[in-house]
């Protein structure tokens, strides 16, 4: 007799020789988990029960068994707090209490053999044409992980979804009992600093050995880290040999990423690139749409429209929008006009570059090309310092459109016809450098944050 | 059944027995106290089948027995009686005769068969403890768990032993607390445990007035125990199942740097805090920000019903500028936890956590996370 059965039959046995709330009480969440030789093994949810059955229904419960015609000639107890039945049931209790804007600590959610976050997952992806060759890409290697795009490079500027993504394929690839570790590269390069000051290197290298699946997030972290570069290189070489997954994202292309050893960009170059763009408007509305939906917020045609026409380039500040305006509903209580939103987002609309200051672009670009400010102020005519001066140029005259004697007086008086020249040159290589187009970008977001 | 006893003895017993006692509709026995005697020993026990506490004391035995009566109502009476005065308890069946001077009833008890069987603990791992500063670490963390079902793991606190410390941490997972005890004696293996929040606020109640505590437990099971004085005999056992499962990686929140570190003095920013609190709202939300060029901090709130409250006070600032959101019930809870005169609170931007520490000692911390997009 198959154990479930049996297991029912004895239920039904031992129903009638007590009463029924000793039943409910100490047959509740009780199981059969093993029954082999005359041997019975019942799980139960705790030592009280355990007690109880042990010392007061092991003769009924043997007797049970007997009259449905099976053998018996041992009885044990396990305690097994999570069986079968209590888990269908934990589910249904999950339900995501309202705290209305208080932040979590976000590491509890996470898995703690994977890293990965459970709440990213492809079901939760909203996809579009901005998007859609890096989701096949992605969906692709979920599928087949080892077999098809190895390594998979996903590339593109900050509250896209790189994340989400990456994760997606990890918590995808998991369901298939496959061994997935998610690491950000920060992490992986405080390892191996860590490895080599506690002489411990071995032991980290092993946490990488047996794995299926690799996903490093942000890898152009790497860059200028020869240490960790190298580490990294047996470690990729040792899981690409194996034909294990390596998926990597970063915020730029491989090409793109200074101080890369040229073995470590080739191999990042071998497999699929993708990248993820700006989503376009309709995206921006479904995704806002879908969010709204899961906070239960009723937002109207309008104030979609005008969040989605004016955040264009970030995800997550769309949601950070989508938030102000849910917490600032759930505080008055009021329905959220046009006229409102314009009032509440008005801080996070007003578009950061028009507060940026000249410093701060010279900062950033100097940052951005690791040169001095006096270098790039300065009168060297080398190649390294010569286009960086030139990029200052352009987004001195881009961003705060001063006039092209003023940026030459600001660049360590330069005469106005070397600024004019400069930004002109820039202009024109915008329309065809992919590269001066993704580091101009990139320079952009930094002059926020020097 | 029959014994004799102080009044206040076994009243004392009761109070601490009879705690855990709980009505129950599928098990009405749990309502009931169950009262033993055997070798010179009476013992009261009583259980809600998560917790089971087990109180003993010598005592004139007449007749070796068992059963089990209502606990409110034996009690109650137990408490009116004379004190000092002899309770003489005698059982007949099931019910139970009690006679002190010229008091006498009887009590309907149940069959002490009927009365569930309090585990055992097959000590794997045994520790000594003093019982003070455990229950002094345990007071300022069992308030924080979090009743969720969702996750299990920190729904109660977190037991770490290791060397020659002792770490007791909680967490609801919008906050965690986290105090270190300083053993003795090294531990020769390090181990860890969950208990269940219900059985930690027991053990507080239950154990406050012994010296010293027995720690022993396996894998589903822990037990506390304190010992008689003038025997080795056992005087208070509390059993508790262990919460299944891994405590998540806590000191991986805690922050080690922080952008924005402010001294402040403790009372006095609890007190605004308090005030601040009248004018959260509903949504508890209060809002701090420190200046370095400033020597002080701004606290304030506003609701849109109640009104506006803002105040500044005296503080040393370190750092970036910083303007952050609190749950005031978050910061009330850590606060009232600290006995130190003064605090450092750091945070890190308006969204990452803040943490806050008493000045000169390092043996308790809190970390707490902010209320984002207002």
């Amino acid at each position: 007799m198959k154990k479930e059965k049996l297991w029912e039959s004895i239920l039904a046995e031992v129903q009638l020789a007590i009463s029924p709330t000793k039943f409910n009480t100490w047959f509740k969440n009780t199981e059969l988990m093993e029954y082999e030789n005359g041997k019975i093994k019942i799980a139960v949810p705790n030592a009280f029960t355990k007690e109880w059955l042990k010392n007061k229904h092991n003769e009924t419960i043997i007797e049970a068994v007997k009259s449905v015609g099976e053998k018996v000639d041992r009885v044990d107890y396990i305690i097994e707090q999570n069986t079968r039945r209590k888990k269908k049931k934990k589910k249904e209790e999950i339900k995501k209490e309202d705290n209305e804007g208080q932040m979590e600590f976000e590491e509890f959610q996470i898995d703690k053999k994977s890293n990965l976050n459970p709440k990213y997952t492809f079901e939760n992806f909203i996809v579009g044409p901005f998007n859609e060759l890096s989701h096949a890409a992605a969906y692709a290697v979920a599928e087949n992980p080892g077999k098809v795009y190895n390594p998979l490079f996903i590339y593109g500027k900050v509250g896209l979804g790189k994340t989400h993504l990456l994760q997606s394929i990890g918590n995808e690839v998991k369901k298939s009992s496959k061994k997935v570790k998610y690491i950000p590269a920060q992490k992986f390069i405080t390892g191996v600093v860590n490895g080599i000051k506690n002489g411990q290197m071995e032991h980290f290298k092993s946490k990488y050995k047996d794995i299926d699946v690799l996903i490093i997030d942000d890898i152009q972290f790497l860059s200028g880290k020869e240490k960790t570069q190298e580490e990294f290189f047996h470690t990729f070489n040792d899981l690409y040999e194996k034909n294990k997954q390596i998926i990597l994202s970063s915020d730029r292309p491989p090409k793109s990423i200074r101080s890369l050893t040229e073995r470590l960009r080739s191999r990042f170059e071998g497999g699929m690139i993708a990248d993820i763009n700006f989503p376009d408007l309709e995206t921006r509305l479904a995704i806002l749409k879908t969010k709204a939906q899961e906070k239960k917020f009723n937002i109207s045609e309008e104030v979609s429209s005008y969040i989605a026409e004016n955040i264009q380039k970030n995800i997550r500040e769309l949601e950070g929008a989508l938030n102000k305006l849910v917490a600032h509903h759930k505080l008055t209580g009021k329905k959220i006009t046009k006229k409102e939103a314009e009032k509440i987002l008005k801080n996070i609309l007003e578009s950061p570059t028009k507060n940026v200051s000249s410093s701060q672009i010279t900062k950033a670009v100097s940052k951005f090309y690791d040169i001095s400010e006096n270098d790039l102020k300065g009168s060297s005519r080398k190649k390294e310092i010569v286009k960086p001066r030139q990029v200052a140029m352009y987004l001195l005259r881009e961003e705060l459109e001063y006039s092209f004697p003023f940026i030459g007086k600001k660049m360590g008086g330069k005469d106005h016809t070397t600024v004019m020249y400069s930004y002109k040159k820039i202009k024109k290589k915008l329309d065809t450098d992919e590269d001066i187009k993704e580091e101009i970008s990139l320079i952009k977001q930094m002059m926020l944050s020097v | 059944m029959k014994f004799k006893i102080r009044q206040d003895k076994i009243k004392k017993g009761l109070a601490i027995a009879g705690r855990i006692a709980t009505k129950s509709v599928s098990l009405p026995i749990l309502k009931n106290i169950h009262i033993k005697t055997e070798n010179n020993f009476l013992s009261l026990s009583a259980t809600d089948l998560e917790v089971g506490v087990k109180w003993w004391s010598l005592s004139k035995i007449g007749e070796d027995g068992e059963t089990t009566v209502p606990l409110d109502l034996f009690s109650n009476f137990i408490g009116l009686l004379p004190g000092e005065e002899k309770v003489e308890v005698e059982s007949d069946n099931n019910d139970l005769k009690v006679v002190c001077e010229d008091y006498k009833t009887e009590i309907k008890g149940l069959s002490a068969d009927d009365f569930p069987i309090i585990p055992e603990v097959e000590a794997e791992k045994v520790l000594k403890i003093k019982n003070d500063k455990l229950m002094e670490g345990l007071k300022q963390v069992v308030d924080i768990p979090s009743s969720t079902k969702v996750k299990p793991e920190i729904s109660g606190v977190y037991f770490q032993f290791k060397g020659k410390t002792l770490k007791l941490a909680a967490t609801d997972s919008y906050r965690l607390a986290e105090k270190i005890l300083f053993l003795e004696e090294k531990i020769k293996n390090d181990f860890s445990f969950i208990l269940p929040q219900k059985a930690a606020k027991e053990l507080l109640n239950i154990f406050i007035e012994e010296d010293e505590i027995e720690i022993k437990f396996d894998s589903n099971q822990v037990l506390f125990e304190s010992s008689m004085d003038e025997t080795d005999h056992p005087k208070i056992q509390l059993v508790s199942k262990l919460i299944e499962g891994d405590y998540p990686d806590y000191e991986a929140i805690i922050p080690e740097k922080t952008d924005t570190q402010v001294l402040l003095e403790k009372e006095e920013f609890l007190n605004k805090i308090k005030a601040a609190s009248l004018f959260s709202g509903k949504v508890n939300e209060v809002t701090i920000d420190a200046d370095e060029k400033e020597d002080k901090v701004l606290i304030s709130s506003e609701d849109n019903d109640l009104g506006k409250y803002e105040t500044e006070m005296k503080a040393k600032v370190e750092g970036e500028e910083v303007k952050i959101s609190f749950n005031h019930r978050f910061l009330k809870d850590g606060l009232e936890q600290i006995k130190a005169a003064e605090i450092v609170f750091s945070m890190s931007g308006e969204d990452g956590p803040g943490k806050i520490v008493p000045v000169g000692n390092d043996d308790f911390l809190y970390v707490v996370m902010p209320i984002k997009n207002r």
